[in-house]
């Protein structure tokens, strides 16, 4: 069963993970390799660019150096901390922007007289670049935690709202037609045909917002925060450590790829793909 | 009883109005057996909707056992052409929404649509979701949900159209295995005459665009009706002969279309 829906996807990407993913890893394909290929290739260059002395030595450390600033950076525990207070900060973040931008993107796509009120004022706020909100947010929430979520919650909350909006509106007019038939009423068709029917793009909305939230946060720890990995790649220019710096930039790449990558196709194959709606 | 009388429809979202049906008159009996049979495009569909209280007709009125209808009603079910089920719902729940709509209890909907699976022969199914399923296999869970709710009447608006000629064999006997075991009135719609006269009692013949009645033929044979046979061939030329005009009709009405959007584009 999970190999017939699977056939359907044919996406490369979502290939690599799956049940068959699992045993993909162990013998890599083609194309795996040629990926694995290029970051190697990748961190060659860097190390020529270092023994070639291209760079200035306390700016440009070499991936050796990146690698004792982790065994550091693990050892002495701030990795973790301010890992987990950047994932922590984010997930609250998401789950708000999610809270808010759900209901707000079903009411949206479900009338048109909300559209017409609220649509002009979602537009113009939305080019506001999550950055901007920095300032602000620090004179109202101060610096830490709340004003971190805050930015977040900004930047992200409208991928989530204006795709479950396009979710509900591509909505096929039939599942409405049957919800009617049989005298669904309202919060039933909400819950179990407005909310699943839009799911492919609600998902697609929360990879958004997930991501987007995930690339402001390191801006705004730098800006309004004592801890996170922003906070430790800013901190890290003060003691001249650019090793540290690169160190929380690989953890800020890996995290974000896993969670991007491995979580919401994880959400995808238990939900869309198992209900044959990918090809939506 | 289903009565309509006088029953017109008008499309006017777009520019001048458009009549679909004009003047519909129409008595459907208690247990009967109903084909809307027309060429595409002559609104038999859109007829159907307006029983099903999905469409509101622009004058006439429909009746069913003597009250008005306004909107959808718990004696009433559809069966939609491309099966409307919903991909994230199990087959069976699938069966139950009907019933979870009205609040019944989840033991008893589990049982209600244990015997429907059974009956449509998709037990072995239950937990799949649609995707897994064929066209017929669809059919028959949309055709399951409609019965759970145990509706007297069930429109039914080409069902069988995406079928392959086999599937669609196999589902017309069920379909009037059930009709008969449930005793339920069908309005069913359909384009093909074989169809239509191999289920119903009665083949309302409609016009090309704008939808009228033009001629109820009555389907006196027995059935099992045996579709090779004499009485049968005969009643299948007679509706040809009604229908042939109208299809020929509908064609030179679609060219004028065509040849109106050449001038225009």
């Amino acid at each position: 069963m999970a190999d017939l829906s699977y056939s359907k996807i044919g996406e490369d990407a979502r290939n690599a993970a799956g049940t068959q993913g699992a045993l993909m890893s162990w013998l890599p394909g083609r194309d795996r390799l040629l990926g694995i290929g290029t970051i190697v290739a990748f961190i060659v260059i860097w190390e020529v660019v270092y023994r070639l002395g291209l760079m200035p030595v306390w700016a440009f450390p070499s991936p050796w150096k990146v690698t004792l600033a982790f065994q550091e950076m693990i050892m002495n525990g701030k990795l973790l901390t301010n890992t987990a207070a950047s994932v922590g900060r984010q997930i609250t973040g998401v789950l708000l922007a999610a809270v808010v931008g759900i209901p707000a993107g079903l009411a949206l796509g479900a009338s048109p007289t909300a559209r017409a009120a609220f649509l002009p004022l979602c537009r113009l706020l939305y080019p506001i670049p999550g950055i901007a909100w920095i300032p602000l947010s620090i004179l109202w929430f101060g610096v830490g935690f709340k004003s971190t979520v805050f930015v977040i919650f900004f930047s992200g909350v409208w991928s989530i709202m204006f795709n479950t909006m396009t979710g509900v509106q591509t909505l096929s007019g039939q599942y409405t037609d049957v919800a009617r038939v049989y005298l669904a009423p309202r919060s039933l068709y909400t819950r179990r045909i407005l909310i699943p029917g839009s799911l492919p793009y609600i998902i697609t909305g929360m990879r958004l917002t997930y991501g987007v939230g995930w690339r402001v946060i390191v801006g705004a720890e730098m800006i309004s925060s004592i801890t996170g990995l922003g906070f430790l790649i800013d901190d890290a220019r003060w003691q001249l450590r650019p090793d540290i710096m690169i160190c929380g930039m690989i953890t800020i790449a890996m995290i974000g790829w896993i969670s991007e990558n491995w979580f919401f196709d994880w959400v995808e194959r238990r939900t869309i793909v198992r209900w044959g709606m990918t090809t939506v | 009883m289903v009565i309509i009388e006088g029953l017109s429809k008008k499309y006017t979202s777009q520019g001048p109005s458009v009549p679909a049906l004009v003047d519909i008159n129409l008595t459907i009996k208690e247990g009967e057996f109903i084909c809307l049979l027309g060429p595409s495009g002559c609104g038999k569909s859109t007829l159907l909707k307006i029983v099903a209280g999905l469409l509101p007709a622009t004058s006439g009125k429909i009746t069913i056992n003597d009250k008005p209808i306004n909107g959808p009603g718990p004696e009433r079910a559809v069966v939609f052409q491309d099966y409307a089920l919903f991909p994230w719902m199990t087959v069976r729940d699938n069966v139950e929404f009907g019933l979870e709509a009205r609040n019944v209890s989840k033991d008893e909907r589990r049982q209600t649509s244990t015997k429907l699976l059974s009956v449509v022969g998709l037990s072995d199914f239950a937990d799949r979701f649609p995707h897994h399923l064929s066209g017929g296999m669809k059919q028959r869970v949309s055709i399951a949900r409609a019965l759970a709710v145990d509706p007297s009447l069930l429109l039914m608006d080409e069902p069988f159209g995406a079928l392959d000629a086999q599937t669609r064999q196999g589902l017309q006997d069920e379909l009037l295995r059930i009709w008969r075991d449930y005793k339920k009135t069908v309005i069913f719609v359909t384009h093909s005459i074989e169809e239509a006269i191999y289920l119903s009692d009665r083949v309302v013949v409609m016009t090309a665009r704008p939808g009228r009645i033009k001629q109820v033929v009555t389907i006196p044979e027995p059935r099992p009706r045996d579709m090779t046979g004499l009485e049968m061939n005969q009643r299948q030329r007679e509706v040809r002969a009604v229908l042939g005009e109208e299809i020929a009709r509908a064609a030179a009405l679609e060219q004028a279309d065509m040849m109106v959007g050449a001038a225009h584009g």
